[in-house]
This record gives structure tokens, sequence and C-alpha cells, in this order.
């Protein structure tokens, strides 16, 4: 695309707008018209009437609008001149605002390229060599100031599938959206797949990498302790698309134990830990790593040590175990009497292991009983023993304090917590909801604002390159009250989204500068979920029919009064009961766990969504060999590419045996459903990349489905077609096509 | 002050640090050599090959190799004596006590952040975590300054690692370490599924379908994934693959590692070091003990004093002991104060480091911690310092330059600009004591 075409779309974007700047520069001058009036006026913008073009002035005597056409070629100059340097004022929709703001920005970047360019060329004393590689950097860097084409429906399908929902579509889900019409298809796609159960879980999965969600809940190891009422609590609020700020304060503010109230698994998470849990909580809500200020005033922030530990004081009051206010019932079940009594039911009814005088996993599910998040007991926050700088002594006791954004006065709230979730969560904080809007922004467009995302500098205005478009989406977020899915819907429907993927990408210092000015999203590879789900795609007819569940049942088993338990089985069920809490069912509720498990399976693997299954996988599995997090710290997701991932690819069961297994969707879709090899290799494209083969590729599918017999395996009609369509589907899942968005 | 910090170049603020890091602690860094040629040839260099234990969540230096008998923050761990007058290591670690010949100890190892992933970089990397570059790890580092040592096996492993090891960092994919979850289960799908022919005919099949897709996108990352395509199939090619099936190994050999990751990690090590790979790194983790430390504790330091001893007396078997670097480390140790849950909590003021094999000279403790193992009394060192270590013992120089994509030049344990003749230096010197 040349440089007329981008001034084209973007005179295309300023159509219809009416310019105006609020703020009037001080620069009166003298302005004349043709026939040679003269009036003394500052310049304040132009409008478009259907009178044509007019000027609007403001003089000592008040506004004044004067045709365009009527002004001398002087002062026209300088209207256009004043009109190209004056951001513009934004109309439409917020996406159209993003997209304006966008071309704005892709303008000036070119422009500012080209002219280095020009300066390039009458630079002296460069070696031809030189010469030759400044200017391939440049023609390297103005490829991103060039907006690609709009993507074709069958890639946005394909996109908005894995970003919203999580997964690729299935067939029909694909070929549904290619044939519908209307010119507003692709936004009611983007509404249809936001309200999806499958957008829940796709969610979730950014949840639970952001606050380390882990099916034993503290990072230490809390024995029994049990993810799955807080996992329910995460994808109900996802799912009720409950405010982000509201989710943020529940959390923070949650008091009580984890089947009672699942909000507390926030605090939970880093029980023993409340020094790490305040970084966390900065790392993860405000952008900000203040990690090092715990022993150090922070080497290159504003962020003292002091800071850090008046931060911290506002949690000084909360305990994650034990505390004041434990339910009686919890109290009665945790204690030691009680425990004894239980053990001895079991070792007088047989059911304890040889020599063994309690039983180990019995006495940590009562452990558990004293996690309960309280407050009381007094600040417990103090400054290091070894502290060391001259505003305080070591040891000494730290009221609570914010270093930045406004004050607080702890005692209008009703617990110093309270106060804190206030403070981070309000409007007026300066990084919470940037942090929020740049993290989403990452989830459309592969890459922040602010890179890296835990690293919001203090002052915005200096640093962040796209200053403007950051400031308008916290805007949005605001006017939209924190609502995330509608945030998401305004990102889905710009143009800069909705156009094809960056074919370069941008280099680490270009996203450092905050040079990227997001004609397009860049190119991402799939996140270990996103491949995953697909999978379960290409192997179940519905995705999403499995879910993992069991709040309730947790409630359940944790409020027994377990001074009814009379005998050995009945412990021994109590036990049992407590087992099979958060294991997968059918999500209408028409399937038991055992038969959901056993629906689920395919080729000998648990094909449902990441989502539910066990948090996080074990290492070596999957999951975790694409880059699934640990769950032991933020983000600790990546895309990288590996050996490994490839050795799976070609060898591993996956593609070689879940996916041509003969309950396998796809191969029962395709082989049962479809004759000739032609439409069949159409059906295998559509349903693993979401595209028809072009003619080269049918003709290489179709001879790539002639199998020789093996002499040694004596196959039948139905294994031999499946061998057939296994080369292909394999084939098309280790392309690079398939594993990236594009 | 503050105010004018952010402005600072890399240079003004790594002073700024040093300076931090000496007013906080009453002691400076490692003191400067002068001219690099003092470590010339002379000892380094004997390393061929190196296995870096790395004990992943902060291993408590007091608990292992740094106890604190009498102090009241000692906890319930007693001390174990060294057949080296003066000498005393924890009870938990009674086999390397008594072997304490072939090791050698820093007990004044100090990193500037306590966080694990920013200090679990600068162990691994000897720079700090920047946003705009990822720093390569020791095993691609020596590929890169030393040449591949074997044709088909990789060059550096990484057993039971987790995602946020650096790897490669900016000299790309190629260079990458090869990631084994579990050592018992050594490298998988290794083989292919269909025979050769067939193989060959679905290769094809990939490009005919690939090639509108990679001609469209040129980016890094998909170029990536097709080197790492070559690679595994040449891997796939390869006769030494067996060395990766521990099940060739006698049980009673196993059994004396200990069966457990870190135990079949390190018998793993010494068979892909005693077939041609150079640098393997071996990762045990659970030493995030903020809660009942000494419910934990000695289980996991006897698994470690299993592993290493027998690792030792396995490579010295073989005649490899003398040329395999062995270096047992962590992001941080843990505080001497004992915490209300019975644990201690990250400490990155001072920590230990042990060193054995590759031309250390063992029986000997390099610097030292105050009595309360709380900050280091002498002969302080950094990430850098303990990079340079490593990396001389193994032979690379340290004073090659090494360049990013971006441009921006490297060493390998780290660099700086000599005011006086406007060069870059190395910025650490390696712990020569170690050798001699």
């Amino acid at each position: 695309m040349n440089r007329n075409n981008i001034t084209k779309q973007i005179g295309a974007a300023l159509v219809g707008m009416v310019l105006i700047t609020s703020s009037i520069s001080a620069n009166a001058r003298v302005w004349k018209d043709q026939k040679g009036h003269e009036v003394e006026a500052e310049y304040v913008g132009y409008e478009k009437t259907a009178q044509g073009l007019m000027v609007k002035l403001k003089s000592a005597k008040g506004d004044i609008k004067l045709p365009f056409l009527q002004l001398s070629a002087e002062d026209q100059a300088y209207v256009k001149e004043q009109a190209a340097s004056q951001a513009p004022v934004l109309s439409g929709s917020p996406s159209q605002k993003i997209d304006q703001m966008i071309m704005t920005k892709l303008k000036a970047a070119n422009a500012e390229i080209r002219a280095r360019g020009a300066a390039l060329s009458k630079e002296e004393g460069l070696s031809k060599l030189e010469r030759q590689k400044k200017a391939e950097e440049l023609v390297y860097e103005e490829k991103m100031t060039l907006p690609n084409k709009r993507m074709s429906d069958q890639q946005f399908v394909r996109r908005v599938y894995l970003d919203i929902a999580g997964r690729i579509p299935t067939y029909n889900e694909a070929v549904d959206f290619l044939e519908s019409g209307g010119k507003d298809k692709r936004a009611k796609l983007i509404d249809e797949l936001l309200d999806s159960e499958a957008y829940v879980m796709n969610m979730f999965n950014w949840y639970s990498d952001l606050l380390r969600i882990r099916d034993g809940v503290v990072m230490g190891g809390g024995g029994q302790l049990k993810a799955i009422g807080y996992v329910d609590w995460v994808k109900d609020s996802i799912r009720e698309n409950k405010p982000f700020d509201k989710i943020v304060q529940e959390m923070l503010t949650a008091t009580g134990t984890l089947w009672d109230n699942p909000a507390t698994g926030y605090l939970v998470t880093d029980n023993g830990m409340p020094l790490c849990n305040l970084s966390n909580t900065f790392t993860v809500f405000l952008g900000t790593e203040i990690t090092c200020a715990q022993c150090h005033d922070h080497p290159f922030e504003e962020v003292y040590q002091m800071d850090f530990y008046k931060m911290a004081s506002f949690f000084g009051e909360t305990n994650t175990r034990g505390g004041g206010s434990m339910m009686a019932m919890g109290k009665k079940n945790r204690s030691r009497s009680e425990r004894d009594r239980l053990n001895k039911l079991l070792l007088d009814g047989g059911k304890l292991r040889k020599n063994a005088k309690t039983d180990n996993q019995l006495n940590q599910i009562l452990g558990t009983y004293g996690y309960n998040v309280s407050d009381g007991g007094g600040n417990k926050v103090k400054l290091p023993h070894d502290y060391k700088y001259d505003d305080a002594d070591p040891n000494a006791a730290v009221a609570p304090a914010t270093y930045f954004g406004e004050k607080v006065d702890v005692s209008k709230h009703g617990s110093p917590r309270q106060a804190f979730a206030v403070w981070m969560t309000s409007k007026e904080n300066p990084r919470f909801t940037v942090n929020l809007v740049n993290r989403l922004w990452k989830r459309a467009f592969g890459l922040a604002q602010i890179e890296p995302v835990d690293n919001i500098p203090g002052d915005l205005g200096g640093q962040a390159q796209n200053y403007e478009l950051l400031k308008f989406l916290e805007d949005t977020m605001h006017e939209l009250d924190y609502d995330v899915r509608g945030f998401m819907r305004v990102l889905y429907n710009t143009d800069a989204y909705q156009r094809e993927a960056c074919h370069v990408s941008p280099t680490l210092t270009q996203i450092d500068r905050g040079e990227y000015h997001f004609a397009e999203p860049v190119l991402r590879r799939m996140t270990a979920e996103q491949l995953w789900d697909s999978l379960v795609t290409l192997t179940t007819s519905n995705p999403e029919s499995m879910q993992r569940r069991g709040l309730e049942d947790y409630q359940a088993v944790m409020n027994t009064d377990l001074a009814t338990l009379k005998t050995a089985d009945e412990v021994m069920n109590f036990k049992k009961q407590f087992a099979s809490v958060g294991s997968i069912k059918g999500m209408s509720g028409e399937m038991g766990s055992k038969e959901a498990m056993a629906a689920s399976r395919v080729g000998g693997e648990q094909m449902v969504r990441a989502s539910e299954l066990a948090l996080p996988q074990r290492p070596g599995t999957f999951l975790r060999m694409f880059g699934q997090s640990n769950k032991q710290l933020i983000e600790n997701n990546t895309t990288l590419g590996s050996t490994p991932q490839v050795m799976a690819l070609l060898n591993g069961k996956i593609t070689n045996q879940v996916l041509t297994d003969a309950k396998a969707h796809l191969v029962n879709e395709v082989v049962n459903n479809t004759r000739g090899r032609g439409g069949k290799t159409e059906k295998i494209f559509m349903s693993i990349l979401g595209r028809f083969p072009t003619t080269a590729e049918k003709s290489a599918a179709s001879s790539g489905m002639r199998v020789s017999k093996d002499k040694g395996k004596p196959m039948n009609k139905e294994a031999m077609e499946v061998a057939k369509m296994g080369n292909v589907i394999w084939a098309l899942l280790n392309t690079r096509e398939f594993l990236f968005i594009q | 002050m503050k105010e004018g910090l952010n402005s600072l170049d890399g240079q003004s603020r790594r002073k700024f640090m040093m300076s931090a890091a000496k007013s906080a602690l009453g002691v400076s860094m490692v003191p400067m050599l002068g001219s690099n040629n003092v470590f010339g040839a002379a000892s380094g260099g004997k390393a061929e090959h190196c296995i870096f234990l790395y004990m992943s969540g902060g291993m408590t230096h007091l608990d292992t190799f740094d106890p604190k008998p009498g102090a009241e923050t000692q906890g319930k761990t007693g001390t174990a004596k060294t057949p080296v007058a003066g000498i005393e290591i924890s009870e938990f670690l009674p086999k390397l006590a008594k072997g304490f010949k072939d090791i050698a100890l820093v007990r004044s190892m100090q990193l500037l952040t306590a966080d694990h992933r920013g200090a679990s970089y600068q162990v691994h990397t000897a720079y700090s975590r920047k946003a705009t570059i990822i720093h390569p790890t020791t095993g691609p580092w020596a590929q890169r300054l030393l040449g591949k040592k074997h044709d088909t096996l990789p060059d550096s492993v990484v057993i039971g690692g987790g995602g946020n090891h650096s790897g490669s960092g900016f000299m790309g994919p190629l260079l990458s370490p090869l990631p084994i979850g579990d050592p018992e289960k050594g490298i998988q799908n290794v083989k292919a599924t269909v025979d050769e022919r067939a193989f060959g005919k679905r290769m094809k099949m990939i490009d005919t379908f690939d090639a509108g897709f990679q001609s469209k996108f040129k980016t890094e990352e998909v170029k990536a994934y097709s080197d790492f395509y070559d690679e595994t199939l040449k891997l796939m090619k390869s006769e030494d693959l067996e060395v990766f099936d521990l099940s060739k190994e006698k049980q009673e050999k196993r059994a004396a590692y200990g069966m457990n990751r870190l135990g079949q990690g390190c018998l793993l090590a010494k068979r892909l070091v005693a077939n041609g790979v150079r640098h393997v790194e071996v990762t045990y983790g659970g030493w995030d003990m903020h809660n009942d430390l000494w419910n934990v504790i000695p289980e996991r330091a006897g698994t470690v004093d299993n592993a290493v001893s027998a690792l030792i007396e396995d490579l010295k078997a073989e005649g490899l002991f003398d040329k395999t670097l062995i270096v047992l480390a962590s992001e941080f140790g843990r505080t001497p104060r004992i915490n209300a849950n019975g644990g201690r909590d990250h400490h990155s003021a001072v920590f230990t480091t042990m060193w054995a094999g590759g031309g250390i000279v063992g029986g000997q403790v390099y610097g030292s911690s105050d009595e309360n193992g709380v900050a280091p009394k002498e002969n302080l060192v950094g990430a850098k310092e303990h990079n340079a270590t490593i990396a001389h013992a193994m032979g690379m120089p340290l004073d090659k330059v090494i360049y990013a994509p971006s441009g921006r030049p490297f060493m390998v344990a780290g660099h700086k600009l000599d005011q006086k003749t406007k060069e870059m230096v190395p910025e650490a010197e390696p712990i020569m004591q170690l050798f001699s």
C-alpha cells in the first residue's frame, strides 16, 4: 500500500467529522478574506456545513464563522496547517474512535519514517552497505505503519472464535457464519460469542493465569484445600459479567472460608506470605512491580521501602488462618478431641493402614478448617529488623497509607483492607483502569500498549507513545463501569482488530519505545489452552458440554456436623464424599461424573476444555508442553516453541491416536457424512484451518490419502478410511497455519 | 535523588545499585583483579561439561550449607562435621559432609531482588530482567562461544525445568536447551508412528499445505517453529537417542542416586554428559519453605545429599569428574527469622552455592556470611561473578562480545564500559580461589 492510499483511508475516517478544539491557542492573528475585509481573531477549528466548509474563529467580540473558500490564500494555508497539527475531535462509536486515533498515529509515524528516508538520501559519509542496511530498516518499520487489508470472513471466523470462545470453530459453526448474510454479521457473531459459555471458559484461563488459581490453592501447599469453590466463583463472575472492580473488591475484602465465601481464595493463595500477596496485588491489578521495595528502596522508580510497608499495613490485621470470627461449626470440627475421636473410630473399625494410628488424609481435611480469612488481632506489619533508612527505626509499627493516588482515611471504612480496596479500584486511581485496559488490549491485539504489562510507569504522559489512545481506553472503561465484556466488544469491532495480522514482528525496541501503533493485531501462536481446546473441538461434538463444578458439594461436605459421624463407615463415607467434590459433570446436569468422564474420553485422553481440567496439569502433559502456566507465578503462560512440542505433534498420541480415533468428532463427521476425497478434504480443511483448500492442496491431499495396506495388520474398510483421513489431519495439525492466529 | 533516577542510563543505574548494595550491607562487591589476563589460562577451562543443579524456590542456606550453630534463629537444624577442620554443614547432608574434600562452597552469594522470577533470571543469565531483551542462559552461551559438541545430540538440556527458563534468549530458539520434563520418561515422542516412506509422504504434505502461510508471515516466531521441525527430524534420526533412556541403567545404580526427580535427573545428566552433551541443568523444586520447614527439610536435603554424592562418585568412576563442573545454586536463601508458620521467607542478601569437579579445588569455603546468616561478611559474590566463574571453568572467553539481533552487545558474565579506554570489558571476575 502506498502513501496515497493511507492518506485516503485517513481522509475517509475524517469525513463528516466536526473538528473543533477546546483549547484555543494564544495566537490571535489578522485574517483577511478575498475582498480585503480584516478581523483579528484566534483560530478555533472548522466544520462542514451545507454551505461548505466553515472556519470558526474567536475574536474579542465573540465567535465568528467564515466560509473557507472566501479566505485569502494565506489564511487558507494557515487553516490547513492548523487542522493538520490539531488532534481531531473524534466521532462515532468507541470502536470508530479508536480506529480514528490509530490512523492519526499511523499517518504521523509514516510521515516521520518517510522524512527519515529523505534525510538518509542526503546523509553523507555512509558506505553503500550502511546506507542499504538503514534503508532496509526503514522499509521494515514502514510496513508497520501501513495497515493490512481487512481480513476475509474465513480469517475472521477463526480468529474471533479463538479470541472470544478460546477455540477454533466447529465445521458447522464456521460454515454457518460464512453462509450467513447481512452487513452486521461480524458484529452479531461477536455478540453471540461474548454471551457463550465458551467465552466463560476462555476468560477463566486468563484469570487463572493472572491469579495463579491452582487446585491446592495455597502456594506452599494447603493439604486438602480445594480450589473448586473459588474456580466456580470466578466462572460465575465472568458468566454474570460482574464488573471487574467489583470482582477485585470482593476478593480483597472477603472473609470466611473457601467453601462459604470462595472469594477468599485470592488471599488464601498467599497464606503465610502477606508481603508477597501485596506485591502480587500490585502486579496484577496496578501493573506495578514493587517486590524489590520489600527489602530496599526501589532503585529506579519512586517507591521507597517505607511505601511498601505502609501499603502492606492495610492488610496488617488480616489473617488467612485461624482468626477470631470462626464459625462455631468449623471450630468444633477442627478441635483436637474431634479429630482423635474420628481417628479412633477408623482404628477400631480396622480402616487404617497397618501400624498407622491416624488417617493422614482425614487429618489434612480437618486441618483445612483452619483456613479462614478474618480481621483482628492488631496490625502485624512492622518494618524489617534491618530497616536502614533514617525515617524510622527497625521493627517500628507502620500505619496504613497510600504512596500515590488519593489519600485514604482508614477510619471511614469498615477495615483497613476495605479502605485499600476502595482506593485501589477507584476511578481516580491512576493505574487500576490503565492496567486493566492494557491487559485486555493485549488479549485482542497480542501486544499491550505498555509492555511489559507489569511495568506501567508512574507518569504515563511522558512514556506511553499511544498516550491518547490509552487515555481513551481508560475513559471508555470508566463509562462502561468495568464491564469487561462490553469493553472487549468495543475492541473486537474495530477495523484495526479486523485487519489481517501483521506480517512481520515488531522488534523489542519498537515495542519498548511504544512505536508499534496497532494498525492490526500481531501474529500470535495459540496459547496452550487455545490449542488444547481446539483439539477438544475436533474430537467432541460439543466442546462445552462437560464442566467441572462443585461449590455446593464442597459446602455440603465441609458443613457436615462431624459429631453426627458415629461409625467407621460413616467417617469413610465422609472422606469419599470429600474426594468426589469437583469432578467433571455434564453441563446441564444430565450426566453424573462417571458418565461424563467416559463420554469425554477419546483415544485414551480426557478431551474436555482446559478450564475444566486439574489446575495446573502435570509437567510433561500436552498443555504444559505448549506453555500452560504452572500457576505459581503471575502470567506464567508462554507461547515459545520447543523441540518437544514438535515431537509431540509429529509423533505423539494426540495427532496419531486421539484425533483419528473412530469416536473423534472430525473423523465421525467426515467419514460418515461425506463422499469422495474432494468433499472430505474440504471438510477437514474447514474443520482444522477454517478455510477451504486450494486446488494444489486438494490434489496433494488426494494423493496423501492413498495408503498402502500394511500386510501385518489387516484393516477393515472403516479403519482404512480413518487411516486415509489421518494422513491429512496429521499434516494439517503440523502446519504453522494451524498453530498461529492470523 | 530519586527524581533523577529514571533518566539515568544503564551504566549509572548499575553504579547506583552497587553503591546501594555497599551502603546497605557495609561490604563492597568482589574486588576487581585489575587486568583480565590475571585469570588467563592457568586453571580454568578444564570443564568440558557442566551439570547445573538448580534448587528452585529458594534453598535455605542455614539448613543446608551454611548452618549457624548456637544462633537463636538456627531452629532445629544441627550440624555435621567435615574432614576439614572448622567447616561444618547441616546434619541433613551427612554424605556431602563426609565427602567434603571434593566440594567447595561459596557462602557469600547475594542478589538484589527477592522475587523468584527476577532472582532466578539473574542466577541463570548474569543479567537483570529487562523489558527489551531476553538474555541467554549458560548452556546456549557455551554453544555460541565454544561450538556444538555433538552432531545430533543437543548441546544443552534442561531436565525438569519450569516455564520461566529464559533458554537461549536473544540467541534464538535453535540454541535453546532441550527440555525434558520427567527424567524417568526421558525424551518423548521421538519415534515416528508410520514407516519411513509414509512419514516422508506426510512431511511433503505439510510443505504443500503450509506454503501459503509461510510465505506470507515472515515473523520470527513462525521461522522458529520451522527451525524446530528441522532440528526434530535430525534428532529423530540420531543413533544416540538411547542415552535419554534411564531403563538402560542397572537398578542398583538408579537406586543409589535416589528414585526421585533429582536423583534420576542427576543420573540422566551424567549419561548425557558422558555421551557428549555439554551443559545439563537439573531443576529440583520444593524449596519455597514458608510453612513448616522442619517437616520437609530432612527429606528434601536428604535427596540432595544422596543424589549429589552419587553423581560425584559416578563421575569419578568414569573418569569424568575432572572435566565436569557441578554447580548447585538457588535463586536465594531464606530468612534467618523463623516466621509464624514455622517457615522461612525469601532472603537474597546472602546465601550459598556449591561447586565441584571441572577444575574446582574441593574442601574449601570462599566468602562467609555474618554470625546469623543475614548478610555477607566477606568476599561478596553477585550473579555476574557467579556466572563468570562457571564460564571461566568451562573455558569461555569472558571478554568476547556477542551481538543481539537488535545490535546490542553482550558478554557471557556481564559487561561494562572501561571509563579510561572507552572499551567494553567484562563486568565481573571469576572467583579464582576456587581453582587453586
